[in-house]
């Protein structure tokens, strides 16, 4: 359906029309936001607080820079201070049982000299995920969760975060070595026949509570895996962060979901901007993003295995057109065509009886390695 | 400029008026050395009997150098005018017509000075075919002897252009002492009470254009009058008062403009565009020059009623704004009101765009038509019988030839755009006090912008009026009326995602309109209104046999609406008026249909959602209604200058979807239901009017401030079209506005035109309701149309009588926009950052237009009247942003910005009538 999708039309419509770049002339101020992300957990486990900047829209790389150097704590009414230890990389790690009775500040002091302070946060205990579980359905599975609300956490934010096992489409367990001129099998290390994957996600999942009965939030949809998607290609884990919100911070979450989809064009829709609720001292009208909350996150983490959905039969564009060669390489001639590493030795041929392989056919790293797309280290939490 | 008509003579001398009895001629004697003839005039006056009549201004040049002993006067003035262009004609009464170029006719005066005694009809109807003439001639009206208690009479008749007989709609008739004052309504109707006696009426048509007429007045009677219309207004008469239509309207920010000020416009490829016409006044504005819409005092687009008649008309552009829905030889004239609505327009916030159509000429049959580079237009009026006249009138593009030729550049392959619009509008007079009109409007427009997507959309309208006149003081109008617009969205990028889009609204309305003039000092108006709304909100259907599109059908809306109105024009003495009335709304949004409700006090977003309730066909969902108040001033400082000041609140029931900047084609209309409450407004306003040099400039300023409630914006990412829940997306928001105007006109002389300067501000601010957003934290933020400085600039210089040429500037500040200007990681993700709503702008919009108008010769009567109209659209050629956007570029994000007309865009049009 492309009535969304209006904006080409005006490129269209110029008989005489002309395309100039446009290069704003954009306050400086409006360049260099201070972007405070943070939920920090008041029952004393640790949790991190991120300060960064915002950068130039047209700047080529993703690079955020970090504000290093800044001194950050808690302040509670009653007057005690509870201090943020900078860990680098504009982290600051928030590591105190605090009382949940009291309303708290926090205040950030950047080494330019400016100061910003956060409205009155008060710690909104996030309560306990019932359960999470997956259905599969017509276009795949659906990954859901059950919670409860209660007068004090009655609006909830999930996010999450996927890992998945896969494999590329052509295995391998050796490789080439230039000094031995010899292909010898790959190291725990250097395998690259089963990889983890990561994906952080970008979705921001908001809902209310109290439109249910008793607040019951049952089978909340949180991620559709749609049918062939690697995720389900061996096995997969997704952990899900449940946040109570404060009414003022559904609103800054809402603006940051909608803001996430669309970026301004002729037709489109008209974006807002995004604040927050932390404030510079020396001059509120200074723009800074950032909503920080205080409370305690649920997390649970839900593995799903290829046993348990199949038959899932995945396709992955990134290999299409993948195969091994036709071709066997012989022993006399692995120098010349592995050593450059474009070719990957995959599979062995034997003669009848023989022990040692009197040569491979082969692929190219992009269908056989998979630490292209991953990493060949188990995380720490991988159940199998 | 050759003086060949008569200049100019009136006002000058007030004749004193009897048959003169001798014929023989007086004997002159004396010298008259280097005296001015003005001066000579004076002393032959005192002499004898002969009295002259001339324009002593231009007559300055003129000196007398001669010596006469028992001259004839006939000798003397053959001798100083021996050499010059001046003629003399002396008539039997002994005056002495000095003209220029031609002598004046005195012989017919005749026919029409007769003795009083002879007047002896009740009322004494006056025809005229003098034709120039005219206006040096005195009427004698009434008969003195009906009632001579009586100290005033009234004087009423109707006014029609002496080219083809249709009546002059908003021709001010006035008395050039006490300054009394009527209005033609659309038929050409005027009636003014003046005291007896002798008087000069001015006739000032709302071209600027000024015509007088010498009246003796003896009792209540009827002069008819026919004048000229054309812009090319032969030389002006010298004695005037100047466009007191401005200094004496009692409205304020009213603003006419006659077809004629229309067509000497540059226009954009050869079209003369009515819409155009209105851009040109102080306070109104556009947000681009492809865009639908016009915004009036800081008011966003769908709060101007836009009527052809009494018909609403839904979308007033053709091909997505390039051409305005009105064919330029159907239309009388246009008036808008952006100040004091009257009180018999409602269900607008911010202005009344009257478009007064034509009716056909009662003479003969005749026609117009042009010739353009895009379009071309016909038209056919004339009787059809005694009592009724006719006009039909279409108008079409040719074919996408122009479009293919101007075509260079390969992304335009598969563009098209064609439309056609029609007009039939037809009068019949019963009798004297019964008419009828019925109008009618069609419009089609079709265009794509690839071969894929075909957009759509079409425009129709029916009126009929039944105009009843009880007796002199009260008259009546009932209207019924049938308005629709529709336009759909075919996309076949896909066979299997083809769709088929449609959206429409239409509206049944009846209305009755009184007036009642009771005695000289009060003008009564009331009435009642009445609209019936149906509105499909969209529906999607799949298009052709492959498609597997779900169709979907958003519920029909329905709603009814009734106002009643009564107003009062008061004149309290010469110097002060007032208008007073006010008029009460009740709407009424009603089933069948499907409300969602939410949690109560909380914002309106779907987490909130409780449930729904299924309302039966006809129930009432939500009712609203409330009062609407209309109060205005009139004070003459002087005889050239006036103040006013007026209060005006409005309501309106039906908004225009809209999330971006521009209107465009998929734009659909809403009407107020649970959620989506009726937009309130108030307008305070000042102003100050004032007529330098009797006639030559006119000037005029105007301070306004505005408030409006329950206006739409959106929060970020709405989507409006095929969406069920609109009113999670849409912010309730106030608005208020304010600026300050001037205006500075010449009518008169070979260099027409007006200045017009603007500073306006147009603010929204998310309301206090719960919502879960406030746009820029719920402080004030600029509109979308928020150009604080405007600037339009109209020139017309009359190379000569046949040749003219305009020059148009146009400058205003570049319309906000929100762009974004960083992005930062958040929540696990990058994420863009937005300027605060509307905090920059797109560069400033510039632009001058040339054009030249050629004509044929001015002959009154003969069979074809053609012109050319030659000119060049942006002669700049500077590219002004019609929008900035952003779009990945290899990965990042990249600005540009996008002009339409970015290179002078040449045009010839070729107009005649017949």
């Amino acid at each position: 359906m492309k009535i969304q999708n209006l904006s080409f039309f005006l490129l269209l419509l110029l008989f005489w029309g002309c395309r100039e770049p446009f290069e704003p002339e954009i306050e400086a101020r409006d360049l260099n936001v201070l972007v405070v992300e943070g939920y920090l957990d008041s029952e004393g486990l640790s949790s991190n607080l991120r300060l960064s900047f915002t950068s130039n829209i047209q700047d080529e790389f993703n690079f955020n820079p970090s504000a290093l150097g800044a001194t950050v704590y808690l302040e509670s009414s009653s007057g005690a201070r509870y201090s943020l230890l900078e860990r680098g990389e504009g982290i600051y790690e928030f590591q105190h049982d605090i009382p949940e009775n009291e309303t708290y500040q926090l205040r950030i002091f950047l080494n330019d000299g400016t100061s910003y302070t956060s409205s009155e946060l008060k710690p909104v205990i996030t309560p306990e995920i019932i359960d999470v579980g997956f259905e599969q359905n017509e276009a795949g599975v659906e990954v859901f969760l059950t919670t409860k609300g209660n007068p004090d956490a009655d609006d909830f934010l999930w996010t999450y975060e996927e890992t998945w096992a896969f494999r590329p489409p052509i295995i391998s367990f050796d490789k080439y070595d230039p000094e031995l001129k010899r292909i010898i099998p790959r190291s725990a290390e250097e395998r690259i026949d089963l990889c983890y994957r990561s994906a952080l996600n970008s979705d921001l999942i908001l809902e209310t509570s109290s439109r249910f009965q008793d607040q019951f939030v049952f089978r909340q949809s949180i991620k559709q895996i749609n049918l062939g998607d690697e995720r389900l290609s061996l096995r997969y884990s997704i952990l899900i962060s449940q946040k109570a919100l404060s009414k003022d911070a559904v609103e800054f979450w809402e603006i940051l979901k909608k803001n996430t989809d669309d970026l301004g064009s002729i037709f489109s829709p008209l974006p807002s901007n995004i604040r927050g609720n932390i404030k510079q001292d020396q001059n509120p009208d200074v723009p800074v993003i950032g909503q920080v909350s205080l409370g305690k996150v649920q997390q649970k983490r839900l593995f799903i295995d290829i046993r348990e959905v199949a038959p899932w039969r995945p396709e992955v564009p990134e290999y299409a057109g993948c195969f091994l060669s036709a071709d066997t390489v012989f022993v006399a001639n692995y120098d010349a065509v592995f050593r450059s590493e474009i070719n990957i030795p995959a599979l062995p041929i034997y003669l009848e009886n023989a022990i040692e392989p009197i040569g491979y056919r082969y692929s190219t790293p992009r269908c056989v390695d998979c630490t292209r797309r991953g990493t060949n280290i188990r995380p720490d939490f991988w159940e199998e | 400029m050759n003086k060949r008509f008569l200049i100019a003579l009136l006002g000058v001398f007030c004749l004193s008026f009897g048959l003169a009895e001798a014929q023989t001629q007086e004997k002159i004697t004396g010298l008259f050395a280097g005296v001015s003839f003005e001066r000579f005039a004076e002393l032959i006056e005192k002499e004898t009997s002969y009295r002259f009549v001339f324009d002593p201004k231009v007559m300055e040049e003129v000196s007398v150098n001669i010596q006469a002993k028992e001259g004839k006067l006939d000798d003397l003035l053959t001798a100083i005018f021996q050499g010059t262009s001046w003629k003399f004609s002396i008539a039997a009464d002994n005056r002495v017509f000095i003209t220029s170029g031609r002598k004046m006719p005195v012989e017919f005066v005749r026919g029409y000075f007769e003795p009083k005694n002879q007047v002896s009809k009740l009322a004494t109807d006056q025809q005229e075919d003098l034709g120039a003439f005219a206006r040096n001639m005195r009427y004698e009206i009434g008969k003195d002897k009906e009632d001579p208690a009586q100290k005033t009479a009234v004087l009423s008749g109707k006014v029609s252009n002496i080219e083809n007989g249709e009546p002059m709609l908003g021709t001010v008739i006035y008395e050039n002492i006490g300054f009394q004052k009527s209005i033609t309504d659309e038929n050409g109707y005027y009636q003014i009470t003046l005291p007896k006696g002798r008087h000069t009426l001015i006739i000032q048509n709302p071209g600027g254009y000024q015509e007088q007429r010498q009246i003796e007045l003896f009792g209540n009677g009827v002069l008819n009058m026919e004048v000229q219309e054309s812009f090319l207004s032969l030389d002006e008469v010298v004695v005037s008062s100047g466009a007191l239509s401005n200094i004496n309207k009692l409205e304020m920010g009213v603003q006419s403009i006659s077809m004629a000020e229309v067509k000497r416009l540059p226009a954009i490829l050869g079209e003369v565009d009515v819409l155009r016409g209105i851009l040109t006044m102080p306070g109104v504005n556009t947000v681009g020059e492809a865009s639908v819409g016009f915004n009036v005092r800081g008011g966003a687009a769908d709060q101007n009623l836009i009527l052809y008649n009494q018909s609403t008309v839904f979308n007033p552009a053709h091909v997505f704004g390039f051409f305005s829905a009105f064919n330029p030889d159907m239309v009388a004239g246009v008036e808008l009101y952006k100040g004091s609505v009257p009180v018999n327009y409602g269900g607008r916030l911010s202005s009344v765009l009257q478009v007064s159509p034509k009716f056909g000429r009662s003479d003969k049959i005749g026609g117009s038509g042009g010739i353009g580079i895009m379009t071309g237009r016909l038209s056919l009026e004339g009787p059809i019988g005694e009592k009724t006249t006719f006009i039909l009138g279409g108008r079409s593009t040719y074919s996408d030839w122009a479009l293919n030729l101007l075509d260079d550049e390969a992304a335009l392959n598969g563009s098209r755009a064609s439309f056609y619009d029609f007009n039939a509008n037809v009068r019949h007079i019963f009798n004297e006090k019964n008419h009828l009109e019925v109008t009618s409007y069609i419009s089609k427009d079709e265009f794509a912008f690839d071969p894929d997507t075909t957009y759509s959309y079409q425009n129709l309208n029916v009126a009929a009026t039944w105009r009843h006149f009880y007796n002199e003081q009260l008259e009546a109008r009932f209207t019924a009326g049938y308005d629709a617009y529709q336009f759909g969205i075919i996309g076949q990028d896909n066979p299997l995602n083809a769709f088929d889009f449609n959206f429409d609204v239409k509206q049944v309305h009846l209305r009755t309109d009184w007036e009642y003039r009771k005695d000289l000092n009060h003008i009564y108006k009331f009435g009642l209104h009445a609209i019936q709304y149906q509105l499909n909100p969209g529906t999607n259907n799949p298009f052709g046999t492959e498609s597997i599109v779900i169709p979907q059908d958003l519920e029909n809306e329905q709603a009814r609406e009734l106002a009643i109105y009564f107003g009062d024009e008061w004149t309290i003495n010469e110097r002060l008026s007032v208008s007073y009335g006010g008029r009460y709304m009740l709407y009424q949004f009603y089933g069948p249909n499907t409300v969602k409700e939410y949690v109560p006090g909380a914002p309106i977003i779907e987490s909130n959602l409780t449930g729904e309730r299924n309302f039966g066909k006809g129930e009432t969902i939500q009712t609203y209604h409330g009062p609407e108040f209309r109060l205005s001033g009139r004070y003459n400082l002087t005889n050239q200058s006036s103040i006013k000041a007026g209060f005006t609140t409005t309501r309106q029931n039906i908004h225009l979807l809209s999330n971006t900047s521009v209107i465009a084609p998929t734009d659909s209309w809403k009407l107020s239901d649970s959620y989506i409450k009726p937009q309130t407004g108030g307008q305070f306003s000042l102003g100050y009017y004032q007529n330098i040099g009797v006639t030559k400039f006119e000037f005029s300023s105007e301070v306004y401030y505005r408030y409006m409630s329950n206006i739409l914006d959106y929060r970020s990412g709405a989507s409006i079209i095929l969406n069920e829940d609109i009113e999670q997306d849409v912010l309730n928001s106030l608005g208020r506005a304010y600026g300050i105007e001037f205006l500075l006109k010449k009518n008169t002389g070979i260099l027409k035109g007006s200045l017009a300067y603007t500073y306006s501000r147009s603010l929204l601010r998310t309301s206090d309701e719960p919502s879960i957003e406030k746009i820029n934290q719920g402080a004030f933020y600029s509109s979308n149309f928020d150009q604080p400085h405007h600037v339009v600039l109209v020139t017309n210089y009359e190379l000569s009588k046949r040749i003219n040429a305009s020059l148009n500037g146009n400058y205003s500040t570049g319309r906000p926009v929100t762009l974004p200007i960083s992005k930062f990681e958040y929540g696990g993700s990058e994420r863009v950052y937005f300027s605060d709503r509307n905090a920059y702008r797109i560069p400033d919009y510039f632009r001058v237009d040339l054009s030249v108008n050629l004509e044929g010769n001015h002959k009154v009567k003969k069979l074809a009247h053609s012109s050319w109209s030659v000119g060049v659209y942006n002669v700049l050629g500077r590219s002004n942003p019609y929008s900035v956007y952003y779009t990945p570029v290899e990965g990042k994000l990249r600005g540009y910005q996008l002009s339409i007309f970015a290179k002078p865009i040449p045009f010839i049009t070729y107009n005649f009538r017949f």
